[in-house]
């Protein structure tokens, strides 16, 4: 049974499914499947989310009575699905991707940024210059080179678009440690961009 | 008032954009932006970045795993009730 959407909080529905409504459990699992799938995505592949987003909903139906409302239940899902994730990809285990670091930005002794305006804009063309399916494909294996800590914090920042203060509550951390990650993803992914475009850092 | 070259400005760009920087910062980092071209291409690539990746990442849920996921889900829970704890 599906149950629109504005009929019901998330919280009284956890609380039903925690009771044992089967229902009121699917009626959680249609709310939040496209979001879940899409962050597994983006954090692991299109070819392993269905697993992801299957353990994730396993893991909350599981652990419902444990949920206290003292945080969203989105929140929850989130800081879950991104951990089954990770969980997921170190499994996987495979050969650890090259960092990217080379494309961080690059200034002279003076502290000037060294590429030229033109150049600096490049990133910016990179959806002009590529094709779609060339750009998806580059895009992940961007975030895929991404060490653990900054992936987690930028797909959810800036990807899922979660606000700093959230991406700090699902993963545990302040949000100045959430800030100091994503900035440091968008300078990696926006050099690797501009190189993808044919520019320099 | 601190001294803003490039280097500092971009390493302070995500706490500037998100309101996180004392107001002198601030303005030395505004005062520098306003006559660097550099920097304004730079923060022009670095505000559009996260969109470019989104679009370019943004994958649907096929409707056949919406629906083969309550399945799956239905016959997983068989052997996995809630536990008290």
């Amino acid at each position: 049974m599906i149950v629109p959407a504005a009929e019901s909080s998330d919280e009284v529905f956890v609380a039903r499914a925690a009771a044992g409504d089967d229902a009121a459990f699917e009626a959680l699992v249609v709310r939040y499947q496209r979001r879940v799938f899409r962050l597994a995505c983006r954090l692991t592949s299109e070819t392993d989310a269905p697993d992801v987003v299957q353990e994730t909903f396993l893991q909350i139906y599981r652990h419902l009575s444990t949920f206290r409302g003292d945080a969203l239940f989105s929140t929850w899902v989130y800081r879950i699905a991104t951990n089954v994730g990770l969980m997921h990809r170190r499994a996987r285990a495979r050969r650890p991707a090259e960092p990217l670091d080379e494309f961080l930005p690059r200034f002279d002794a003076d502290g000037t940024l060294e590429a030229t305006p033109d150049a600096l804009r490049i990133p910016s063309r990179v959806d002009e210059l590529l094709d779609r399916h060339e750009l998806a494909r580059k895009a992940q294996a961007a975030i895929d080179r991404l060490p653990d800590l900054y992936r987690e914090a930028f797909v959810l920042r800036d990807l899922e678009e979660l606000s700093t203060a959230e991406v700090a509550l699902v993963l545990g951390v302040e949000p100045a440690t959430v800030r100091q990650r994503v900035h440091r993803a968008r300078l990696l992914v926006r050099g690797y961009l501009s190189e993808l475009a044919g520019g320099r850092p | 008032m601190r001294q803003i070259v490039c280097v500092s400005g971009v390493e302070l760009l995500m706490e500037y954009m998100e309101g996180a920087l004392a107001p002198d910062v601030r303005a030395a980092i505004e005062a520098h932006v306003a006559a660097c071209p550099r920097c304004e291409a730079f923060i022009a690539s670095y505000r559009e970045m996260p969109r470019i990746m989104r679009d370019a990442t943004t994958i649907e849920m096929p409707a056949d795993l919406e629906a083969s996921l309550l399945a799956a889900l239905r016959a997983a829970r068989g052997d996995a009730r809630p536990r008290d704890e």
